[in-house]
């Protein structure tokens, strides 16, 4: 049985139909790519998997328990964890607080060990820095040294890297990135390929779904890719199916005139 | 350990000047040496450096040294009962500073009912122990959970409204205590509650004039120490919190809600704790000046009384710990001492606050980063 799977997810907004109908598997230690041109409704399925839309019709399956409508925090718990399009990463903290937050929802220590019996609530802050530290130091040798600086001084990169930092701290099941490359040079993209596949190496279990719009960096992670348009599945395949597709080059590059 | 030791004895000396000088000349004189004393660590990063690196290696001295500066402060202020009721005032200001900035700073609820529920704490303890005949101490350990307990009723507004929206709804709600306590018949109208019963300790009154150590104090040096151990105490467990995982989650929350929803952060527990832990301590804070004062009346409690609240955070730093402390320990004495000013005072206090706002927003001790120490 896959790990996640939706059965004619829709979501309408008023009116518009952002999600109509769309049926997405996504199994163990898989790596799905979402493609599709802007406004074809990619972030809106990741917002609607994570909880943050509650879907008008259809069903999301996710380790075997149906999801949708539940509250957001109860889905992450569930072991769902996502970066976004444009980091929300909480640039006034550090950058160890920002991948412990990852780690709030798994805390064995509450509200009485932090204040009268400290010993335990330490023990586990200590570990959790130095699980950061590990994460950190993965991506970028010299990120965990910075480890005390706020985030809003590092360069736009290791932003990113601390977000993917920050959703793998929850030791999720299901990965998924919105747009990773989005605003990064050529270089940076590079770069950001190589952390990919790091988080591969690091998690082999792990399922990522990656929105992209760099074929470059779909075609090098993902084995299987799914395009969407006017919030519709139109295509599902192997990288080279679905560029080829019909569909897919009309929803990118337009219908093709016939000259009579 | 030297430097650390210095600098304390110093600020000390300049605090009892600062409070004591009584002659324009001397005034000014102290002025200027707790200016020059500001002035040097701000202006020569070396000065700075080292004094940081002090502090922090020598952590438990400085602790040490500070709570001997704060239980010697009463007997340099042995001669005026006037000065010692205002620290006294002080530190219940870090007392409500502390829970208000676990609210404001900490978790971003801008809760300006401050003045409310330090009222609700002020007048339970009032009712308890004038009507219903409690013994004080009793009275003033119920009091900030009867706080908490009528802080309930904002829970919806807590989850439903944030920002400008929160602010508005919690001026509301001590505008409606006000007139509520101005009205009821029970808790005396504008007249208020008067003879609440002091405080006893081992059979010694708190109303009664201490000797310590062979030197007569005035009666308010009683509150003073209650006060300055009830202010420690807040003031550990407010560091404690925001240095745990509840701390990082109301930190999180307050800078991206979505991104703490989707880290599985719980939104509406996260809140509710920072509040209902929040309004314990302005209860505390409220119920300690009712059994110090001796009365509470509705003025005691109006809104003017939350925006001091909120200048102490404002002024010493939001979200950082020491900063309340400082805060309250500049913004309540401060005014009194420019008392000969008149109403300028007023003035004086606004223009402070908008050049703060202007020149240094994140106050005089920002909050650094967490240490999880």
């Amino acid at each position: 049985m896959s790990l996640l799977e939706t059965r004619g997810l829709t979501v309408r907004f008023e009116g518009l139909v952002a999600l109509a109908d769309v049926d997405v598997a996504v199994g163990e230690g898989e790596t799905v790519g979402v493609i599709g041109p802007n406004g074809s409704g990619k972030t809106t399925l990741f917002n609607a998997l994570t909880g943050l839309y509650r879907p008008a019709g259809g069903d999301i399956v996710f380790r075997g328990t149906s999801v949708a409508g539940v509250e957001p925090h109860l889905i992450a718990r569930l072991g769902m964890a996502r970066t976004f399009q444009s980091s929300r990463l909480c640039l006034q903290l550090s950058v160890f607080d920002n991948v412990l937050a990852g780690m709030i929802a798994a805390r064995r220590t509450g509200v009485l060990e932090a204040v009268v019996w400290r010993d335990r609530a330490r023990a586990e802050m200590r570990e959790a820095l130095a699980r950061a530290t590990h994460l950190l130091g993965l991506f970028n040798p010299d990120l965990p040294a910075r480890g005390w600086e706020r985030v809003g001084r590092l360069p736009q990169i290791d932003r990113r890297r601390v977000e993917i930092c920050r959703a793998l701290a929850a030791a999720p099941a299901l990965l998924l990135l919105d747009e990773p490359s989005a605003g990064m040079s050529p270089e940076e993209t590079r770069e950001l390929m190589k952390d990919l596949q790091i988080v591969r190496d690091e998690r082999p279990g792990l399922s990522i779904v990656i929105i992209e719009h760099d074929m470059f960096v779909i075609e090098g992670v993902s084995a299987r890719v799914i395009a969407l348009n006017y919030g519709r599945k139109i295509a599902e395949g192997s990288f080279a199916a679905v560029v080829a597709h019909p569909l897919v080059r009309e929803a990118y590059l337009g219908q093709e005139r016939t000259h009579a | 350990m030297i430097v650390v030791l210095v600098t304390e004895a110093l600020v000390f000396v300049l605090v009892v000047a600062g409070i004591l000088a009584e002659r324009p000349r001397a005034l000014m004189l102290t002025a200027v040496a707790g200016a020059a004393a500001l002035a040097v660590p701000a202006a020569v990063p070396r000065v700075r450096a080292t004094l940081a690196r002090a502090f922090d290696e020598h952590r438990v001295v400085a602790l040490v040294g500070g709570a001997v500066g704060a239980l010697a402060l009463p007997f340099a202020l042995r001669g005026s009962p006037y000065w010692t009721f205002v620290a006294t005032l002080a530190l219940l200001y870090v007392t409500i500073g502390q829970g208000l900035n676990l609210q404001i700073g900490t978790a971003g609820l801008i809760n300006l009912a401050g003045a409310a529920f330090a009222g609700i704490g002020g007048y339970t303890v009032g009712l308890l122990t004038v009507s219903a005949a409690w013994p004080p101490w009793l009275a003033v350990m119920v009091a900030p959970l009867v706080a908490v307990a009528v802080g309930t009723v904002l829970f919806v507004p807590i989850l439903k409204t944030r920002g400008h929206y929160l602010a508005l709804v919690t001026i509301a709600f001590v505008f409606i205590f006000n007139v509520l306590m101005n009205n009821f018949e029970f808790t005396g109208g504008p007249q208020g509650i008067k003879n609440i019963p002091t405080l006893t300790l081992f059979g010694h009154r708190f109303t009664t004039a201490p000797r310590l150590l062979g030197v007569a104090l005035p009666a308010h040096a009683n509150f003073y120490c209650a006060c300055l151990l009830v202010a420690t105490v807040t003031t550990i467990i407010t560091r404690r919190l925001h240095d745990s995982w509840l701390g990082l989650a109301l930190n999180t929350l307050r800078d991206d809600e979505i991104a703490a929803r989707c880290c599985g952060i719980s939104i509406t527990r996260a809140k509710i704790t920072a509040f209902c832990v929040g309004n314990f301590f302005i209860g505390l804070g409220g119920a300690l000046y009712a059994v110090m004062v001796g009365f509470v009346s509705p003025p005691d409690f109006d809104f003017g009384y939350s925006l001091v609240m909120l200048s102490v955070i404002i002024i010493g730093g939001v979200d950082s710990i020491p900063g309340v402390v400082l805060g309250a320990c500049l913004l309540v004495p401060l005014p009194e001492r420019f008392r000969f000013l008149h109403e300028y005072r007023l003035l004086l206090y606004g223009l402070v606050i908008v050049l703060m706002l202007l020149y240094r927003p994140a106050g005089l001790w920002p909050a650094g980063v967490r240490r999880y120490r």
